[in-house]
């Protein structure tokens, strides 16, 4: 492992100090000069026709400044996914900003821009509609029945994507198996609950040029989604970096409706435009994917697979957005690359229905592969009597193995068995007992669940924007100055990014600080997902520092009047060695910038053409590879059988994320992941109306999310470090696969409990009533 | 129409015309400037809009301005004394509590109120004390710690 001073150390950066203080910077406080505020009227039926829309009673209340409906806004079909292109063959180009056609209850059919919030909500409200109701369609069987309402002309039966993955030979591989094993796993919606709602304001120029601030994930999706679907040039357009968002957990990653209506607003009235989101229009912006996945493993006695087939059904709603790619790393990530498996098929179907349109979610399709495989692995080992552990070890990976995915790269660090045996150890996973075997009517049990397989962003796909840039500038004073594109919505980033300048710089962390961007000032940069910002954006941070250092050698040389390869950067200072000669790292950025006769402490002191220039390093490339971490989480709760109510009691988690660069942002992101995880697992769900459709969990007093009170007491988070060789300073990647476990987990934990095996998530009390015989 | 209420934000005498419907996150917030508060969800369900009124945490979100006659405000603003943090301010960053951090000050002007009638609470009383209010990055552990830690220095006086 390579020593590090700045990198593997705890550093708080400057956002936490004004985060305490109200944090101004969250894109909820932009406030221009003479803004307006616009509102979005949202159809009642799920699926109908806009047959007539009379807006002239909205128009003439005092302070409404500009009406629109769907025949204002250009009709160009897009699909609003920031991390791949507009046009990508693979996704699915479904969507208008505003249609006459609705197919889902909430979406927006009008928008009024007025003089304050309240007035636009007032006019709503005077805006008259004529609809024509069509028959609408709830769940993916109806929806795939001949005969059923059709919602997109292009999609027979409403399958909107149906991909297929084959390897080996699968009626072999079912032939070869001692034993064969059939299960269908259920998952529902959840809403990834940002705390800072979805929120914009834009501005136009006289010349038609657009300003952009947004709760996003990223900006440069942002700008190419916009600019195509108001049918501009990209440089027409400018999205402004926020120095921090209030969450996004994959939850922001796609162009919604109020950036371009809030444009197209803006561009009518000559005024900036913002639109704040409601948590009711949250609720219904966004959503994990439900998928329906039956799964069927054939097995040896001694525990090795020799065939899986599986079949995912994914709802995506109204349109398929991120439907046409969660699928794909469901059935990748999910399903079938995890474990080793030579005869493998996988057949996905992407179904339109007239639900919410779901959306990306921390994870992207793995935490509804991973209840199905590692809760079918556990009935698997309860059955044949084999150990958990040693079951999903015999299938695993090994360190060095090519990369299942993508065979150019390699597994070149790869510690699931560390994390397995660690964390095992740490529950004291002996004692555990047979299932279902403990007394009393409260009744303990322990589980685990894994993600062998996950990604450090996405080299390797064919589809997804993968590259990243950066540009660091030192000042004279010493310190340097960061910016990229990659926007920090609480993971860190912005602390992390820095601390990787300041180590291939020779700076203290505080001596480098993440500073303003927008689309027209930095490199390009793919979006904050995908578990990719610390490998991928800090591969492009260290090779920015790297070239700020060597130009600063090059000023030092000229001063010091030595080569280059006799100087290194240290402590702040660039030094020389072999002597004891030095210059501080403030001197030469001074030396760098100074008129030709420099004014120095000594006196006037001439300098040279060759010392002039900003000390400035550039980078903009993609990364070498795609390693994965591990994460393993071993929970053990308790049942009460009276209730069905469950209760975590302690986690173990272990990961392998490579090199942590920030301990204290690593746990963080671990104990968040686990939160999430378990409100999946247990409480959470988005509910609609089964008539209407209508969302029946708009706000956080019907969507149980859980609170301090539920959590357990006890996180213990193992990190097992190893040193990855295409990372910055060894790092890989860490925030989804900990957010995926908690459900298989505490679903195998409740079976060790109780006894009782729920497939379907989330796992109520009513579900364990149920399955203990007691409803 | 709107009715003139006069009371206090932060120490200094506010007089302001206010709307029947308007509520204290609006005054604070779009009139006042104080964007520490923050809307969250508008019904009193999330806890990111915590202020003290007359040194009780209350969701302003939820609280009529027109009900503030001649009430004490305090906003995460005021909790900050000539560029001095508050223990829990002090506690939540160097603890890594803070992450997206819009939860943050809600969830500080809760703890707040919590420490000044709670001598060093254990973390079960922690616990309740914040569950009218949602963080969905830390999972609370590091929040929870920080409540704790500043529960250790802070005296009951302080407010």
């Amino acid at each position: 492992m390579t020593k590090t001073n700045v990198v593997g150390q705890s550093v708080i950066g400057p956002d936490a100090l004004e985060k305490v203080r109200g944090g101004k910077g969250f894109p909820v406080n932009v406030n221009l000069p003479g803004m307006l505020h616009a509102k979005l009227l949202r159809s009642p039926y799920a699926h109908a026709r806009v047959l007539n829309i009379d807006t002239s009673e909205a128009e003439k209340l005092s302070g409404v400044k500009a009406v629109l409906v769907p025949g204002d806004v250009p009709q160009i079909k897009f699909c609003p996914v920031y991390f791949v292109p507009t046009m990508a063959p693979s996704m699915i180009q479904d969507m208008l900003v505003m249609s006459e056609t609705v197919r889902y209850a909430g979406q927006p059919v009008a928008a009024v821009a007025a003089t304050s919030p309240e007035i636009a909500e007032q006019a709503l409200q005077l805006i008259d509609v004529d609809y024509e109701e069509l028959e609408a369609v709830f769940d993916t069987d109806s929806a795939m029945q001949n005969g059923a309402p059709r919602l997109h002309e292009e999609a027979e039966n409403n399958i909107a994507k149906n991909p297929v993955f084959e390897f080996g030979d699968l009626e072999a591989g079912f032939a070869d198996a001692d034993h064969i094993f059939e299960g269908t796993y259920k998952t529902q919606r959840a809403h990834t609950c940002y705390m800072e709602p979805r929120v914009c304001v834009v501005d136009s120029d006289v010349d038609g040029r657009l300003t952009v601030h947004s709760s996003m994930q990223h900006m440069f999706g942002l700008r190419e989604k916009l600019a195509f679907v108001l049918d501009l040039p990209e440089s027409m357009v400018n999205v402004i970096k926020p120095p921090y968002i209030g969450g996004g957990f994959g939850g922001k990653l796609d162009l919604g409706y109020i950036e371009p209506v809030a444009a197209l607003l803006s561009l009518k009235t000559e005024k900036p435009v913002r639109i704040e989101q409601t948590r009711y229009e949250d609720f219904i912006t966004t959503t994990r994917n439900p998928i329906e996945v039956y799964l069927k493993t054939g097995i040896k006695s001694d525990g090795t697979f020799t065939a899986r087939y599986a079949r995912s059904t994914l709802d995506c709603g109204a349109h398929a957005t991120h439907g046409a790619e969660v699928i794909m790393v469901h059935g990748m990530f999910g399903i079938l690359l995890p474990y080793r498996c030579v005869n493998q098929t996988w057949e996905g179907r992407t179904v339109y229905t007239n639900n919410m349109i779901g959306g990306g979610y921390r994870g992207y399709g793995s935490p509804q592969g991973a209840f199905a495989i590692e809760s079918q692995i556990d009935e698997i080992c309860e059955e044949l009597g084999l150990d958990p552990i040693e079951f999903r070890l015999k299938n695993a990976h090994k360190e060095g193995d090519p990369h299942p995915f993508n065979p150019e790269f390699t597994l070149s660090t790869y510690r699931f068995e560390d994390c397995l045996r660690q964390a095992a150890a740490r529950i004291d996973w002996g004692q555990r007992t047979p299932a279902g075997s403990a007394t009393g009517t409260i009744k303990r049990g322990i589980g685990f669940g894994c993600q062998a397989l996950w990604v450090s962003g996405c080299m390797g796909f064919p589809d997804i924007y993968e590259h990243s840039g950066a540009i660091i500038k030192l000042n004279p004073d010493g310190t340097a100055n960061l910016s990229n594109a990659t926007v920090d919505m609480g993971s860190g980033q912005n602390v992390t990014l820095c601390q990787i300048a300041a180590e291939e710089l020779g700076l203290q962390a505080d001596q480098v600080r993440m500073t303003y961007a927008d689309t027209e000032t930095v490199p390009f940069d793919a979006p904050s997902h995908a578990s990719r910002v610390t490998y991928s954006a800090g591969t492009a941070v260290k090779a920015a520092a790297a070239n700020v250092k060597k130009r600063l050698l090059e000023v030092a040389g000229v001063m010091l009047e030595t080569t280059v390869d006799d100087l290194k950067v240290q402590d702040g200072h660039v030094c020389h060695q072999g002597s004891d000669r030095k210059l501080s790292i403030a001197e030469v950025v001074k030396r760098a910038e100074s008129p030709f006769v420099q004014m120095t402490a000594e006196g006037p002191q001439p300098t040279t053409i060759g010392e002039k220039g900003t000390i400035i390093g550039v980078a903009s490339m993609a990364p070498p590879s795609n390693p994965s971490p591990s994460s393993v989480e071993f929970v053990e709760i308790e049942v009460d059988t009276e209730t069905g109510v469950v209760k975590v009691l302690k986690v173990v988690f272990a990961h392998d994320i490579g090199k942590v660069i920030n301990p204290s942002a690593a746990q963080g992101q671990v104990e968040g992941g686990f939160q999430q995880g378990m409100g999946y697992a247990l409480m959470e769900n988005i509910l609609f109306d089964d008539e209407t459709g209508a969302c029946l969990t708009a706000d956080f007093l019907d969507y149980k999310m859980p609170t301090a009170v539920e959590m357990p007491p006890v996180i213990d988070s193992i990190f097992i470090e190893s040193d990855e060789p295409t990372g910055p300073f060894g790092a890989k990647s860490l925030s989804e696969p900990c957010c995926t476990v908690p459900a298989p987990a505490i679903a195998n934990a409740i079976y060790n409990a109780v006894g009782v095996r729920v497939r379907e998530l989330p796992i109520t009390p009513e579900k364990i009533l149920a399955g203990l015989g007691k409803l | 129409m709107k009715k003139s209420v006069s009371f206090e934000v932060n120490g200094q005498h506010q007089e302001l015309a206010v709307a029947p419907s308007e509520t204290l996150l609006q005054v604070l917030r779009d009139q006042l400037r104080l964007v520490g508060a923050k809307r969250g969800c508008d019904s009193g369900g999330c806890g990111c809009c915590t202020v003290h009124v007359d040194g009780k945490a209350v969701y302003s979100c939820m609280t009529f301005a027109r009900s503030l006659q001649n009430c004490k405000v305090t906003t995460i603003e005021g909790l900050t004394k000539k560029d001095e943090l508050d223990p829990l301010q002090t506690a939540f960053v160097e603890q890594g509590a803070v992450q997206c951090g819009y939860c943050t000050c809600g969830m500080i002007m809760s703890a707040k109120e919590f420490l000044s009638k709670h001598e060093q609470p254990d973390e079960d009383q922690i616990r309740h004390a914040i569950a009218g209010n949602l963080c969905r990055c830390t999972g609370y552990h590091k929040i929870v710690r920080a409540i704790k830690i500043a529960g250790q220095t802070t005296d009951l006086a302080g407010e």
